[in-house]
């Protein structure tokens, strides 16, 4: 592996291009950030030494609460916001390299096409915008409206449209210039659960294609759908970073539930069981903390030679959700970490709840 | 140059969408329909068949191509499209950069291959599309009638467009900072007219006190005229005194009867000298006073774009190179102005050498563009700092 990166301070620059980064399987850093800080006027501290990998090919998703930080990260890695220190790259070129701006696809948040465009030329606009050839945008625009279910509308003024339409348009313009990254910002957002599938879906093909979609959203159910890896920001810090399968290994476990009271036993052949009340009157849960089937069986035996009733029995593992509930709670306060920029370091030290 | 055309289409999108754009074209055609039915005659004043008889508009006082030419310049440029048509288009243009600058729209302009400097710019430009086309627009029509009603095909009738255009530049650069700036339409209209208003207060001003401080130069001219006469009157008086005073000496009678009048006459002028003295000195403090009034005006104009005279630049053009007529002389008469009896002639000759002097084309354009380079450059340079 050979990485290179640039660094870069109070506003992007041009740099010479740098050699594209590796990650560890031999694929491409399509998003490869190191240190990216971002302070307003030296007291809000809206990031805080950002580190975040994100390859091509996968969907990225990237979690937080309000004023976590993410917009503000997205924004530095497309040059409309200027960080305070940023070091990395952005399919293998330097942060706020321009060229490679032109490989990247956008849908800001809560973006806003003039309403004297159609859809179709909103599209088109995009894509000249990227230095796409006059006949090639006119070609994906086609290709991209059918794509999103917007070929019936793509002549009509984006004034006409609903939230989901301007959504499903959005998406097709930030692929006009067919990017190694996509960048989205709450694509699904005021998108009906048929429209929030066939953005999925669309997502799905733009990873398949070799991109790398990056995703930043409240959905949490839908991030679980489709990202391969996600990362939480909290208070401008990664919290968390890895695979869905990574970050929630930990809290993998079995639930046993049997009729009546827990048994007097609470380890077996090493492995503790925690005794909970079960789900209905006279039943107890039994929780064993193993992702692996084959631990529970002499625990199954064992409870059948005590001829207690088996009523259900699952393997249990923390949905997305509990897992950012988790990074959103003070551990020590359990409750959730005020939300927004931290002031100053030493508010976040002393603690924010 | 794709993203520089896709910029201009899309401006072009946007002012066809604006229905002040379609109104201001429309009443610009009536405009000139207006001009295409006024015209004159040996009588005077013709409007469409009817004539009406008004001497100084005659085809004796001035040809038929050059009234059209001066209603032009004076009423279609002047007027219509130095006032009028501006303010529509302010109005219509006000929203260009809060609407670029809006949260949802400037992200992804940013995130696209293309410097902020080099967007601003074009973005600019395409601002001044609403002005240009106009413009054009309204000077073909007039190219139109001047030549098939004044028979005088006169290309230099299109000099009007980038006069205009950087007439309204100076106003649109003004505009387009304090829309980038604050984000606000209405702030971007307030803005703009009352700077409009600012600087047209102190171009009138600075014309005003350049009349004030030329009609102080040539009263007190005549009033040093006149102190030297009275000097010479007294000092004839004198000597004329001295010359009695030694024939009394010598025992003249007459002389020396003569002698008591001659030395009242001396008193009488050496008080006149004394009350014209006077007189000048006043004159000189106020001419002090004009003069440094004058030279803050004129610093104040010279750091701000010159509008109106930007404009009027249309007429000094026709006349130097469309042939147009040059307004007559006025009358050698004496008036009343600033409190001072003046020659019209002799005001109006030393007026316009000064204005030839200090408010020269290179001088009007020269410091109005270097202003509206400094508010680019103010606005490009917080476009490419700002954090959106």
């Amino acid at each position: 592996m050979h990485e290179k990166t640039s660094s870069m301070s109070s506003g992007p620059s041009p740099s010479p291009p740098t050699a594209p980064t590796e990650s560890e399987g031999g694929r491409e850093y399509a998003v490869d950030l190191h240190d990216v800080r971002k302070s307003y006027k030296g007291k809000v501290h809206a990031l805080r030494g950002i580190e975040m990998k994100a390859q091509r090919g996968e969907i990225f998703g990237l979690l937080g609460p309000n004023g976590a930080g993410k917009s503000t990260l997205v924004k530095i890695m497309l040059t409309v916001v200027r960080p305070t220190r940023a070091r990395g790259t952005i399919l293998g070129r330097p942060i706020g390299h321009q060229a490679t701006l032109g490989r990247v696809g956008y849908l800001p948040e809560k973006h806003r096409f003039p309403i004297y465009q159609t859809g179709r030329q909103a599209i088109e606009f995009v894509g000249a915008m990227s230095q796409v050839d006059a006949k090639t945008c006119r070609n994906k625009a086609d290709e991209l409206l059918d794509l999103v279910g917007m070929s019936d509308w793509g002549d009509k003024k984006v004034s006409t449209y609903s939230k989901g339409m301007l959504q499903r348009v959005g998406i097709a313009a930030a692929m006009v210039n067919d990017p190694d990254l996509v960048v989205l910002d709450g694509p699904t957002d005021g998108v009906d659960p048929v429209g929030r599938k066939d953005i999925r879906d669309v997502l799905v093909k733009i990873r398949d294609r070799g991109a790398c979609v990056f995703l930043n959203s409240h959905l949490l159910s839908e991030l679980e759908m489709v990202c391969d890896r996600v990362a939480i920001l909290v208070q401008g810090e990664v919290a968390a970073q890895g695979t869905i399968e990574e970050l929630t290994s930990a809290s993998r476990r079995y639930e046993i539930t049997i009729a009546g009271s827990p048994p007097d036993w609470t380890d077996h052949n090493g492995l503790s069981l925690t005794s909970l009340p079960g789900p209905l009157d006279g039943t107890s849960t039994l929780a064993l903390p193993t992702a692996e089937a084959n631990e529970i069986q002499d625990i199954l035996d064992q409870l059948r030679r005590e001829n207690r009733t088996i009523v259900s029995l699952r393997p249990v593992r923390e949905t997305l959700e509990d897992l950012f509930m988790r990074y959103v709670h003070d551990p020590e306060t359990g409750r959730a970490k005020a939300p927004g920029a931290i002031r100053n370091i030493q508010a976040s030290k002393g603690g924010d709840a | 140059m794709r993203q520089t055309v896709a910029l201009f289409v899309d401006a072009y999108r946007e002012l066809n969408h604006r229905r002040l754009f379609w109104i201001t074209i429309v009443l610009s055609g009536l405009v000139v329909a207006g001009f295409a039915a006024i015209g004159n005659d040996e009588e005077g004043l013709t409007v469409l068949h009817w004539s009406i008889p008004f001497p100084f508009v005659s085809t004796n006082f001035i040809p038929e191509a050059d009234f059209y030419k001066f209603t032009f310049a004076q009423l279609g440029v002047g007027y219509w499209l130095a006032w009028i048509a501006t303010i529509i288009g302010l109005v219509s243009t006000a929203s260009i950069f809060p609407d670029f600058v809006d949260r949802g729209s400037i992200d992804l302009m940013l995130s696209k291959p293309i410097g902020r400097a080099r967007l601003f710019f074009t973005k600019f430009l395409t601002g001044l599309m609403f002005a240009g086309l106009q413009v054009a627009v309204f000077a073909l029509a007039s190219f139109l009638v001047i030549g098939l009603r004044g028979g005088d095909w006169e290309p230099w009738i299109f000099i009007a467009v980038p006069l205009v255009l950087v007439f309204y530049s100076y106003l649109f650069a003004v505009q387009a900072a304090i829309g980038l700036v604050t984000g606000s339409v209405i702030a971007s209209v307030i803005g703009v007219f009352l700077f409009w208003f600012v600087v047209s207060l102190v171009q009138t001003g600075d014309g005003i006190t350049l009349a004030w401080r030329i009609t102080n130069e040539i009263s007190s001219e005549r009033k040093i005229v006149r102190v030297e006469k009275q000097e010479g009157r007294v000092m004839d008086t004198s000597a004329r005194l001295v010359d009695l005073r030694l024939a009394a000496d010598g025992g003249d009678a007459e002389a020396a009867d003569q002698l008591p009048e001659l030395e009242l006459e001396l008193v009488k002028k050496r008080e006149r000298l004394d009350t014209i003295t006077c007189e000048l000195a006043e004159e000189i403090e106020t001419l002090d006073l004009s003069q440094s009034i004058n030279g803050w005006f004129h610093i104040a104009n010279t750091c701000l774009p010159k509008t109106s005279e930007t404009i009027d630049l249309l007429a000094r053009l026709l006349e130097d190179y469309a042939g147009l007529m040059r307004p007559a002389a006025p009358a050698d008469d004496t008036v009343r102005q600033f409190g001072e009896m003046v020659g019209r002639g002799e005001f109006q000759e030393r007026f316009d050498a000064e204005l030839d002097a200090s408010h020269g084309p290179f001088w009007i354009l020269g410091t109005s563009l270097g202003f509206e380079a400094l508010v680019l450059g103010f606005a490009v340079w917080r476009f490419r700092r700002r954090d959106f």
